[in-house]
């Protein structure tokens, strides 16, 4: 399958590079208004997950039933929910457990994957050949599936449901991994290392490590937003977080029930969801532009 | 040399599947924590002792693990996939119950996904008017940011209960297939679109789309004739891989729209804990997607002439095979 893009390969590099198209096309790394708007969600989302009371005083369980499924209005922002709880308190303090769930999703996923493409790319032979038949077999089955029977193995929960995310990312990073280091291990400057005497574990570490990793690094936030629309769908099942405590996937799971009778149960934590992982994936673009004008 | 190459692919395919059902039993009994224990000391919903009693005696739980391992093997070649722990009732009825639904779901979703990429994709490369081309560009990445069951959801509210075109409560006529294989067919497309988009710039971009337009061919005939037909074969492969994918997304999209079919098999399967279940699902799921992704392989010199077999021996890095995250950017 490899060969499918090869003999496009070389020809695209002979074609003049065209000026980007779209709306990546203002100023090469110069910050747009979109870019900074992505970067201040990311700095309010990170203050929600660090101290939420910053942003929203509130008790997130405190029930009140007398206000329940109160649409939007000054004292309720994002009106209320079946139990009178705060719809936008639950949202802010719901992102500690949906975000802090996708970083160590994509802690695991990291860390396995560099580890199995380190070793297989850099040891190559039968190593690489048997990491590669369990990159295959990681793919083969798709990511929702195999992070469902990771949880009926480890049991429900928000944690158990990040730890099964993150083995099912796996593969991405220990794909990437492994073709950033075939390529910068057979690089010349590794060859003069290897020349001058540097040992194996010293070129990993002091000469391949650090030039492979960009490219891999450069993944997180990408996964990062995918892990919070997956860790949602685990959550919304059944499967991840438990109520009461808010989560962003519960909130909406919980809020399908008022589908026609408080829409803004459904759609304020929804809305959350699509736009952090929106601005997860801009951060993504721009981190690209960024390395590709620095590089 | 091509039928030696058809035998390590075919080989490597299977021991691909194999690999998969040992790793997943491994997780889903050696692992400590017994499904089969825990579903007969679930005081919630007790097993009849005279049951649990012949349960116990399938899986051999008095046996070394390996010992196990290999009687369900020799059980799954005899097409015995073994009994659900929850119900009690056969895993391959269960199976083949909600298969028939689930399939047709996942085929109306892959047209679903093919027409979403097809129509976006060419938006994105051919659009005369370059904010049609730049928003078509932001419409892979709008769909992947949403998880499939808010997209099922807000469908749900929009025509169902908004518009009242479908009903909600229907799941047996032909219209009530419709919002189900939407719903499935936008959260697997976005993947697909990208990768087409990716193949007709980087076809629009080569030297003989110059040849072909100074010989005095339109752009529409080039685009039609040539770009389409040399850029969109990685999307194709996506798009045959996506069918696993789409088995798999049928969980939430039949917890969403209340079908009983094989996601809804699976879904309650992980609930109570139900491991041959979930084995036997694995073990569906990952046959399809390596079939599927044998077929591909073997096809590809069929389709593109110049990709010689000898060319294909694949690594893992293979391009065009699925993976959790396509290019997210909007300029990528």
């Amino acid at each position: 399958m490899t060969s499918i893009l090869s003999p496009a390969t070389p020809a695209s590099r002979r074609t003049p590079p065209r000026a980007p198209r779209g709306l990546a096309s203002h100023g090469s790394a110069s910050l747009g208004i979109v870019d900074i708007a992505a970067m201040l969600l990311l700095a309010l989302l990170v203050i929600a997950v660090l101290a939420p009371a910053l942003l929203a005083p509130g008790d997130p369980l405190g029930t009140a039933t007398a206000q329940a499924l109160e649409g939007p209005s000054l004292t309720h922002w994002l009106g209320t929910d079946y139990l009178g709880r705060d719809v936008y308190t639950r949202i802010v303090h719901g992102a500690r457990t949906s975000l802090s769930a996708s970083a160590v999703a994509v802690a695991v996923g990291l860390a396995g994957g560099l580890a199995l493409g380190i070793v297989s790319g850099y040891l190559g032979g039968w190593v690489d050949a048997v990491v590669s038949r369990l990159i295959d077999v990681l793919l083969s089955v798709p990511g929702l599936l195999l992070s469902m029977v990771i949880i009926v193995a480890l049991g429900f929960g928000a944690i158990n449901a990040a730890i099964a995310v993150g083995i099912s990312s796996i593969a991405s990073f220990a794909r990437v991994t492994r073709a950033e280091v075939l390529t910068v291990r057979t690089s010349s400057y590794v060859e003069a290392a290897q020349h001058q005497g540097s040992s194996r574990p010293r070129t990993l570490i002091h000469h391949i490590l650090p030039n492979a990793v960009g490219p891999v690094a450069s993944l997180i936030p990408l996964q990062f937003g995918g892990s919070i629309v997956w860790i949602s769908s685990l959550s919304f099942l059944g499967f991840g977080a438990v109520p009461p405590h808010p989560e962003w996937g519960l909130l909406v799971a919980e809020g399908r029930q008022y589908l026609l009778s408080a829409p803004w149960l459904l759609l304020a934590p929804g809305a959350v969801i699509v736009i952090t992982v929106l601005a997860a994936s801009h951060l993504q673009g721009v981190l690209g532009r960024l390395r590709r004008t620095t590089a | 040399m091509r039928s030696r190459y058809l035998v390590t692919r075919i080989l490597q395919a299977v021991l691909v599947v194999a690999i998969t059902y040992l790793l997943t039993y491994w997780v889903l009994f050696a692992l400590p924590g017994d499904p089969v224990a825990n579903r007969l000391d679930n005081p919630q919903n007790p097993v009849p002792p005279g049951q649990a009693k012949a349960i116990l005696e399938y899986y051999n739980l008095d046996q070394p693990a390996l010992l196990q391992f290999l009687i369900t093997v020799g059980r799954l070649l005899q097409g015995d996939l073994g009994y659900s722990l929850g119900t009690g009732r056969a895993v391959s009825d269960m199976l083949l119950q909600g298969l028939g639904s689930t399939l047709l779901l996942a085929l109306a979703a892959l047209v679903v996904a093919a027409v979403i990429a097809t129509g976006v994709g060419l938006l994105a490369v051919f659009a005369p008017w370059g904010p049609v081309r730049s928003l078509a560009r932001l419409v892979p990445t709008l769909s992947l940011a949403t998880p499939s069951f808010l997209i099922g959801l807000l469908l749900l509210q929009i025509f169902s209960y908004q518009l009242g075109w479908v009903s909600s409560l229907d799941t047996e006529s032909l219209t009530s297939l419709l919002l189900p294989a939407l719903t499935l067919g936008i959260a697997a497309s976005p993947s697909i679109t990208q990768v087409l988009i990716q193949g007709l710039t980087e076809a629009n971009g080569r030297p003989f789309v110059r040849v072909l337009r100074s010989r005095g061919l339109s752009h529409r005939a080039i685009a039609a004739r040539h770009v389409v037909r040399n850029g969109s074969i990685p999307a194709l492969t996506l798009l045959a891989l996506t069918i696993a994918d789409l088995l798999a997304g049928s969980v939430i999209v039949e917890s969403v729209f209340h079908r009983a079919g094989l996601g809804y098999v699976t879904e309650q399967a992980v609930r109570s804990q139900d491991g041959p279940i979930v084995l036997a699902v694995v073990l569906l799921v990952s046959s399809l997607y390596s079939l599927v992704n044998l077929a591909t392989d073997l096809l590809y010199p069929v389709i593109d002439p110049r990709i010689s077999i000898t060319e294909s021996r694949l690594g893992a890095g293979a391009p065009a095979s699925r993976s959790a995250q396509p290019a997210l950017t909007e300029g990528a």
